[in-house]
């Protein structure tokens, strides 16, 4: 049938532009994650929804703290507010950075494609930010509504803090960005993929540690503030920046605080610019490095890496006599010393789960000093022994994810009955590696304070339950290291196990303390280390009984 | 088509790719051959401008690979030997992105995809339901191809494209970049497997450590050197002629 005379030639459906292709991609691939490989197809991560919908839900339920500072100055609100807000996107950014900006696969899909490597830098950039304005306006939310109603908010309030946070998201990205791409130029693109591995690792450490210590800097317990906007020792903190456009628009508008906003502005301009203007085409050259494949010879030589020496020798080789145990052993060391997706997750993971001890023990002379000997004297101390035994437990619970899970395939071809004896060497790894070295460190710590040394062996009760610690969660053999998709980890069921070590850590601590006030401390000691051994030769048997099961 | 002018790519006092230097007229399949390490991805990597230079030069259908990076970029299409995808698109959703980046009208563009599907034997619904993650390596291998040639580039690069492929899709295969060939697009062929080397490209170029060994038709040059076949002749080229012998006192190392 012929068309009709009038008949327009038919409209097509024009393309996307590059850009914004880009955009779309990298925002599909963020919130889908970039491996399914092997996922089952209902648990295929299709719809993000849900997921982005509940991660919202969780920013803004963290949000209500906020409430807690109604009555307070704009100032003293958004200082909380933008501190809380640039940790949250600081460990957001940090740890999405790396796999954002230098993914190894993506050279080989899009480099030889007709677009920029400054399009795909903005591309990028612009889903960092996009996703943290998601979270800070999630966490934000109720702080808002608290500005709003207060005395010196009103109604300006919510139009200050939206462009403050605004101006904080990409502080914070832009810096995180900008830390790679100084990286790059100063030490060179060869060892760009360890050093991008160790800069991600260290800069979620430091914004989780900073997201402990800061808060206790700035308020006292209650939330009373020790600050205002006059204290020259505000101006060195960047939320304060933030905090003073809103109080320059919708609070006192003195004139420091509109100093405060001057310098937020500036130095977020001054970090876009270095950025994703004056360093962008480093970028390019990074993208490319990852493209490039060169073996270069080892400055070793022949000789052998320090972990196959240590394994073979005593007391590691008495330990790991089982060849498997010490196959098992070897390869969560390496992993955890190696793994850029392993240190990403273990590391920031483990920062505030060492941190607290800290916090607690030097909280607790704060507040005792000079207060005469109590019942509970050197709780502190015990809780910490016992919340140290966490560090095997989430170390293990994160070690058994991995990129490269299929590898672990090899664990089932080998003539291995069950996964007992590699769970005891991953178990090893983290005991030695991680656990013991908090320990040391904690004790050293404790050791040198004057008035804990005599309460050093309150820690006793939790390094004795250790063992169980470590050994739970092998239990059904679910400690393979490396064995499931990074994908699949879930923090959920972590989080309730964490919560169970901390409430039987206090029960432990609280008991330990109790006795050593009662004088009857080493009874207590022996009695645990006797239930302890029961239970951990219980649970060794049930362990030392579980089989693979089917992989469907 | 494509012009190498003493292109060379070092890392640091390493050379791995030492001044090549070769022309391929339109219409050609070019085998790329060598050995592992002997600068066959480099080379193809820095003729798709996905690594730059570290000097010399190179032009690909008349545009300057340094002057013009994005014009040699709309005209190549490349298969790597990584066959890498985005594993949590689906094949549709992936193909669709690569269509945009060369602008390609999103209409046009699935009328091409189903052009592909078909030829491939894939099915649609696989293409829009399941994520690329849970493709076999066949099925992502098509897709691969499909996204290599989707904008019709007059020069395709491939790198191992046969990896994966089952033997129907491998004969087709063959037979379409013969026929493209003839319809004047520029194939070069970069693969391990040489008797199909053998049978499919005009010529061959081989190298190894960066640096061109030989160049010709393939049936001359067999004839030429007297080794019967292509893969003889790679293997005396290469220093793979011990290589059966060490087998064979290797493979007594397994006796009980």
């Amino acid at each position: 049938m012929n068309p009709p005379p009038d008949a327009k030639p038919p409209v097509l459906n024009p393309a996307l532009s590059p850009e914004k292709t880009l955009r779309r991609l990298f925002l599909t691939l963020f919130l889908r994650g970039r491996s399914s490989r092997g996922l089952r197809k209902e648990a295929t991560p299709k719809s993000v929804g849900s997921k982005l919908a509940l991660t919202l839900v969780v920013y803004a339920a963290f949000g209500l703290i906020a409430l807690a500072f109604h009555g307070q100055p704009v100032f003293v609100l958004s200082v909380y507010l933008h501190s809380m807000t640039l940790v949250f996107l600081g460990m957001f950014v940090a740890s999405s950075a790396g796999e954002v900006l230098f993914n190894k696969e993506e050279a080989d899909i899009l480099m030889h494609r007709p677009v920029t490597a400054r399009a795909l830098l903005w591309a990028k950039i612009g889903v960092l930010v996009q996703v943290s304005l998601w979270l800070a306006g999630a966490f934000n939310l109720a702080g808002l509504l608290v500005g709003t109603f207060s005395a010196e908010g009103g109604w300006l309030f919510p139009m200050a803090h939206a462009l403050s946070t605004v101006l904080a998201a990409l502080f914070c990205t832009g810096s995180v960005v900008l830390v790679y791409q100084l990286c790059l130029r100063w030490f060179g693109r060869e060892r760009l993929d360890g050093l991008m591995t160790t800069m991600q690792v260290l800069v979620s450490v430091v914004v989780v540690i900073g997201g402990q210590v800061v808060p206790r800097l700035l308020f006292r317990p209650g939330g009373t503030p020790k600050f205002s906007s006059d204290s020259w020792w505000v101006a060195l903190l960047p939320p304060a920046w933030f905090a003073g456009l809103d109080d320059a628009i919708a609070g006192r508008g003195t004139g420091s605080s509109w100093l405060l906003a001057a310098a937020g502005l500036i130095a977020t301009a001054t970090v876009m610019w270095l950025a994703f203007g004056k360093l962008a085409r480093d970028y390019e050259t990074g993208l490319q490095a990852l493209g490039e494949t060169v073996s270069r010879r080892s400055p070793r030589g022949t000789r052998r890496r320090w972990l196959d020496v240590l394994v073979s020798v005593p007391p590691l080789s008495w330990w790991l006599r089982d060849s498997v145990s010490r196959g098992s052993f070897v390869l969560t060391t390496a992993y955890m010393m190696r793994d850029r997706d392993v240190k990403l997750r273990l590391y920031p993971g483990l920062a505030p789960m060492l941190m607290l001890p800290f916090v607690l023990l030097f909280q607790n002379r704060g507040q005792s000093a000079g207060a005469p000997a109590g019942a509970f004297d050197g709780f502190g101390l015990a809780f910490a022994g016992g919340y140290l035994g966490m560090i095997p437990l989430l170390a293990l619970s994160i070690v058994k994810f991995s990129q490269q899970w299929q590898a672990a395939d090899i664990f089932r071809i080998a003539p291995i009955a069950g996964p007992a004896a590699l769970c005891h060497g991953a178990r090893r790894a983290v005991l030695l590696f991680l656990a013991v070295p908090a320990w040391i460190i904690f004790g050293l710590v404790a050791w040198f304070l004057p008035g804990e040394r005599s309460h050093l062996p309150l820690m006793l009760p939790g390094i004795i339950a250790l063992p169980i610690y470590a050994m739970a969660p092998c239990l059904g053999g679910n400690a393979v290291p490396l064995s499931m998709p990074s994908e699949e980890a879930k923090s959920a069921g972590r989080g309730i196990a964490m919560i169970g070590v901390m409430l039987v850590s206090v029960v432990i601590s609280g008991l330990a303390t109790w006795a050593w006030s009662g004088g009857w401390f080493w009874w207590f000691v022996l009695a645990e280390t006797i239930l302890v051994a029961g239970l951990y030769t219980g649970m060794r048997a049930s362990l030392a009984s579980a089989r693979w099961d089917s992989v469907d | 088509m494509i012009s190498l002018q003493q292109l060379t790519k070092r890392y640091g006092a390493q050379t791995a790719v030492d001044s090549l230097t070769f022309e391929i007229p339109a219409g050609q399949i070019v085998g790329f051959l060598g050995p592992n390490g002997a600068g066959k991805s480099t080379t193809l990597k820095m003729l798709t401008g996905m690594v730059t230079p570290s000097a010399g030069t190179a032009t690909v259908c008349g545009f300057d690979l340094l002057r013009e990076p994005l014009e040699v970029k709309r005209h190549v299409g490349f298969v790597p030997d990584s066959g890498a995808v985005f594993e949590s698109l689906t094949g549709l959703e992936y193909l669709e992105m690569v269509a945009a980046l060369y602008a390609i009208p999103r209409d046009s563009a699935l009328l091409r995809i189903r052009q592909f599907i078909s030829f491939f034997d894939l099915s649609f619904e696989t293409l829009t339901d399941k994520l690329l993650g849970a493709y076999s390596k066949g099925m992502r291998r098509k897709v691969v191809i499909t996204a290599a040639l989707l904008h019709n580039p007059p020069v395709v690069f491939f790198d191992e494209p046969l990896d994966g492929l089952d033997a129907n899709a491998a004969v087709g295969f063959k037979a379409l970049i013969q026929t493209l060939a003839r319809e004047g697009k520029t194939i070069v062929y970069s693969s391990h497997i040489l008797d199909v080397v053998e049978r499919v490209c005009d010529r061959v170029i081989i190298i190894d450590k960066g640096r061109l060994l030989l160049d010709g038709r393939p049936d001359e040059l067999v004839a030429t050197h007297q080794s019967g076949t292509l893969e003889k002749l790679f293997t005396q080229l290469t220093g793979g002629a011990e290589m059966e012998r060490r087998a064979e006192d290797f493979a007594k190392t397994f006796r009980p």
